[in-house]
């Protein structure tokens, strides 16, 4: 290794052995080193971000009977590195065969897009508020609505659990009847309701400081022309914030995608129950058998929807950002 | 019919009076600029004509209707920004039919007033562009194309042209007054540059500090302004002023006398006054002669000149200032420097020097006198001239 290749051209004679010589490289030219590192660095997070979808892979094309046999020093690297025990693809069918997975699917997607129409509609009207009216209490009840999205979600499990099962009784009109809270155990609104409140803050935090940032002069030019105020937010406002709308309503769609405390709370894992997908992964876990495969497959299919989302919406935003400044 | 009342329209913030008790009525067709420094409150009752901010108290009356608590949407009235203010995400075509759209206009009906517009706005061509594709000059006439589709009964227009270059924005002057004679609208103009206001207008109504000054045709405000204020504001370079004492039929100031023909001038109350006089109504002694009511002459010093090529401004030290080095400004009490100084236009071809000792004269059928508020006494100080009319706050002379 430490070969004398001759003088490298210095001038100081000192050749040194191969270590000292590229320490002396990097320190003349430090950008080549920087480029290495952040190539290194690139390459390592795709690999680790990577790494858990391919296992996935290797773990749902295996058929079941191999699954606690994966190779890991097939390719015979220092890392272990999972490879498939034989090749079984009809798994991507058969999750939908043995439990409704696109049932849980269709809730998932279903519930999201519903929180998120909700979320980004009372989130505009807020952000309106927050950000282009003055009013008293306006930063008070800003840092309140901030405050409360940084609770622990846990703290409202039973609260909520107890609500939702019915019974509660909120108020009685004298004379009429008692008003108690309904029963919504295993429907929608069971979880679109609290999905709706607790990512709310962000959603209006997002969107104020968009909205904040539109010129008075094309609020008032609209309204001049014939809308009102909700017209001109939604007509003006909105469309021009759109780089800000798709951020909140991606986040929001995502947050709740994923969510399962309060899924696996006000629901009994059925499908028909509205369960969510992360509910359905659990289905695959039978009393006498567990079918890690499909589990895996089935996590696989469930990333799908996010996965064009992002790529979709981030199109969006991208655009969104370089079609012009707002020039006023 | 388009005509617009404001009837003690008042706008109070926290600790500030931004518009006080102004009442204006403006007929049908007419052109009225709101004009006055920054700060005085022009804005500020526009935007409430246009009902984007709602007054403390009064009343506004558009055609007839009294739309004080009306968004502006149900007022039938369109705006024309400083800022433009075009929608950024739609095109030129989209932006003028807004409006349109928003009240369900049939579509061929949108397409043929959109094309008149552009027509008449020298913008055909341009409207399937983007705003920000347009030079600031287009993009103001797609704002004023915006304003003009829905037909409304009066336009409201708030220093439109203050975001144009100089040359452009004389260009668009033209225009703007070419369109009110096309379209016959009322229009309520606000501006703080007093040449927009005398050269467009039909009456002008002057504010400061929130309050109305005068409302008048331009030339009215001009030649015989309701205070100092007025006089100051309106003409540039503005009217000098000095302070003078009314005893007698004489008004004396420091340096100089000024003859008052008490036909012309209410004489019985002698005391202080402020005699103002313009730049072009002040002569050289040797030039005077076409003056028929010349003041006696006035000795002055030249002290700087101005050549602006169509005539020259000449600024005067009165008096022995020039031999005691000047006025001294600092220190000095502020109305007697001023009334040191005068300001002279002449001919172009007329030679002075600085320093020169020069004579001249006022004429007297120019001068004007103030009382100490600043309400106007007198316009012209000679044999013949008018006192005052009544031109104030409630409506002037009409058109």
């Amino acid at each position: 290794m430490a070969t004398v290749t001759g003088d490298d051209g210095d001038g100081d004679g000192d050749d040194g052995n191969a270590l000292e010589r590229s320490a002396r490289r990097a320190m003349e030219r430090p950008w080549t080193v920087y480029r290495a590192a952040f190539t290194f660095g690139v390459v390592a997070f795709v690999l680790i971000t990577l790494f858990p979808f391919y296992w996935l892979l290797v773990l749902a094309l295996t058929p079941l009977t191999n699954v606690n046999n994966i190779d890991f020093e097939a390719f015979g690297l220092p890392l272990p590195v999972p490879v498939p025990q034989g090749f079984n693809p009809a798994a991507f069918v058969e999750v939908f065969r043995l439990v409704p997975f696109h049932r849980f699917m269709f809730n998932s997607i279903f519930i999201g897009l519903v929180t998120t129409a909700i979320v980004l509609v009372i989130a505009s009207l807020a952000g309106y508020a927050f950000g282009r009216l003055e009013f008293r209490g306006r930063r008070v009840l800003m840092v309140l609505f901030l405050a409360i999205s940084y609770f622990p979600p846990v703290t409202f499990a039973i609260p909520i659990f107890r609500y939702f099962t019915g019974g509660v009784h909120l108020f009685t009109i004298p004379g009429v009847t008692a008003v108690y809270s309904p029963n919504w155990f295993n429907t929608p609104g069971a979880l679109i309701t609290p999905f709706s409140a607790l990512f709310m803050p962000l959603a209006i935090f997002i969107l104020t400081t968009f909205y904040s940032q539109i010129p008075d002069g094309l609020e008032d030019a609209a309204r001049i022309e014939g809308t009102t105020r909700i017209g001109a937010l939604f007509r003006v406002i909105v469309p021009l914030s759109a780089p800000g709308v798709a951020t909140a309503g991606v986040l929001t769609f995502i947050s709740i995608y994923n969510e399962f405390f309060f899924s696996f709370l006000l629901t009994d894992g059925q499908a028909q129950s509205w369960a969510p997908i992360v509910w359905g992964i659990l289905n695959y876990q039978g009393q006498y058998q567990q079918y890690y495969n499909l589990m895996a497959a089935a996590s696989l299919i469930g990333v799908i929807p996010v996965a064009v989302l992002v790529v979709l919406a981030q199109e969006k935003i991208v655009s969104g950002l370089t079609s012009g400044g707002l020039k006023e | 019919m388009g005509d617009v009342t404001l009837d003690g329209i008042t706008k109070r913030y926290d600790d500030v009076v931004a518009v006080d008790d102004v009442n204006i009525h403006i007929e049908d067709g007419e052109f009225v600029t709101l004009v006055g420094p920054s700060g005085c409150g022009k804005s500020t009752t526009l935007e409430i004509v246009a009902g984007l901010t709602n007054p403390s108290g009064g009343t506004v009356t558009i055609a007839d209707r009294d739309v004080t608590r009306l968004p502006p949407k149900d007022r039938d009235i369109s705006m024309v920004f400083q800022n433009i203010a075009l929608f950024p995400h739609m095109n030129v075509r989209k932006n003028i039919s807004f409006g349109l759209r928003l009240r369900d206009f049939d579509s061929e009906e949108t397409e043929r007033r959109v094309q008149r517009a552009a027509e008449i706005l020298q913008l055909e061509g341009m409207l399937d562009r983007m705003p920000d594709e347009l030079s600031g000059g287009q993009q103001q006439r797609v704002g004023i194309g915006r304003a003009i589709v829905r037909e409304p009964e009066v336009f409201l227009m708030d220093e439109p042209l203050a975001n144009l270059d100089a040359k452009l924005r004389v260009h668009m002057r033209t225009e703007l007054q070419r369109l009110h004679d096309e379209l016959e609208t009322t229009i309520l103009y606000v501006t703080h540059d007093q040449a927009e206001a005398m050269t467009m207008s039909d009456r002008i109504a002057v504010l400061n500090h929130g309050e109305l000054q005068q409302f008048a045709p331009p030339l009215v405000c001009y030649n015989e302004p309701a205070n100092e204020f007025v006089a100051g504001f309106i003409g540039s370079p503005s009217m000098n002023f000095l302070e003078g004492e009314m005893g007698g039929e004489r008004v004396e100031t420091p340096h100089f006398s000024v003859g008052v023909d008490p036909a012309a001038v209410d004489v019985g109350a002698d005391g202080p006054v402020t005699v103002g006089i313009r730049p072009e109504d002040i002569y050289l002694r040797q030039t005077a002669a076409t003056v028929e009511q010349p003041t006696d002459a006035v000795e002055a010093t030249v002290d700087v000149l101005e050549p602006m090529g169509d005539e020259i401004f000449v600024y005067l030290l009165l008096g022995d200032a020039a031999d005691d080095g000047g006025p001294t400004v600092e220190g000095a009490d502020e109305a007697s420097a001023r009334s040191d100084q005068l300001l002279m236009s002449v001919e172009p071809d007329v030679r002075l020097e600085s320093g020169e000792r020069v004579e001249v004269v006022l004429d007297r059928d120019r001068v004007h006198l103030f009382d100490t508020g600043g309400d106007a006494r007198a316009h012209g100080v000679a044999e013949g001239s008018e006192a005052p009319t009544e031109v104030n706050a409630d409506g002037g002379e009409g058109r």
